[in-house]
């Protein structure tokens, strides 16, 4: 059994959510993008995960069941973030995502 | 308990440090290492919240494999892998914006009873009923959607393609 404040893990996920918006946002290259993502994914991922924890009980288990499928989910994004990254890479011969134009109209 | 305290709020400052540290450093290489401490940090917080289940999760999945899988893509991609990223800037908008979104969450937390939060520990026989009998449909719905990644993934990557 743990004390731990509320305050501080909102704090923590929200500060965390923040720094992926901002890297979502400023950088270019995919790598870092993907990584950016990561970052907010797991701030959902640690909400979900203390807010279980805070309920207890029945509700605790199901945010760490959520939590468990949203880190499966993650991984699956970055097998697949990747396969882009490589075909990227193959047809523009860099990962920059602002050379990325065949779908901009 | 001050001690869970004084651990929560030193993890928590490690992990807002390496996450900004891992997208501001201009060699890839150096953000996978600390994007790695980042992973393998917050595994130490699940471990804090009575979550070991998800800890080691978080350790063989995020620590181990996306980690692995992003220097891969590094590697692959660059002739040079310790070379830099050309600076980007770190622009106004996005940096209100990452300050608003932190103030609006934060703000709240008023929503919620204040005090510290009793969390009890967890039988696992709870967590595996919960997770694959109540929640089971979820994870065969995981199942489903990483056999589809896996396909269009190798649908990506495939020789031949242009």
């Amino acid at each position: 059994m743990t004390d731990l404040p509320i305050v501080g893990f909102v704090a923590l996920s929200a500060a965390l959510l923040a720094i992926g918006v901002f890297g979502i946002l400023t950088r270019r290259n995919f790598i870092l993008l993907l990584i950016a993502i990561e970052i907010s994914m797991n701030a959902a991922i640690l909400n979900f995960v203390y807010f279980g924890a805070y309920l207890g009980g029945t509700p605790g288990l199901t945010g760490q069941s959520i939590a468990v499928v949203l880190v499966g989910f993650a991984a699956t994004e970055v097998a697949v973030g990747l396969g882009i990254v490589l075909a990227l890479n193959r047809v523009k011969g860099t990962i920059n995502v602002e050379k990325a134009t065949e779908l901009r109209f | 308990m001050i001690l869970e305290e004084l651990a929560f709020l030193v993890l928590a400052a490690v992990a807002v440090v390496t996450a900004i540290s891992s997208l501001l450093v201009r060699e890839l290489v150096h953000t996978i290492l600390w994007i790695a401490v980042f992973f393998v940090d917050l595994s130490a917080i699940y471990f804090l919240l009575e979550a070991p289940f998800l800890g080691v999760l978080q350790l063989g999945v995020y620590a181990g494999a996306v980690t692995v899988l992003l220097l891969f893509g590094i590697m692959v991609t660059r002739k040079r892998i310790f070379s830099r990223e050309a600076a980007t800037g770190i622009g106004a908008v996005p940096l209100a914006l990452a300050v608003v979104t932190f103030i609006f969450l934060v703000a709240s937390v008023g929503e919620f009873p204040q005090g510290p939060t009793v969390i009890h520990a967890y039988d696992p026989s709870f967590l595996s009923e919960n997770l694959f009998n109540v929640n089971g449909p979820w994870l065969l719905l995981l199942g489903l959607i990483m056999l589809s990644a896996v396909g269009g993934a190798i649908y990506l990557v495939r020789e031949g393609r242009e």
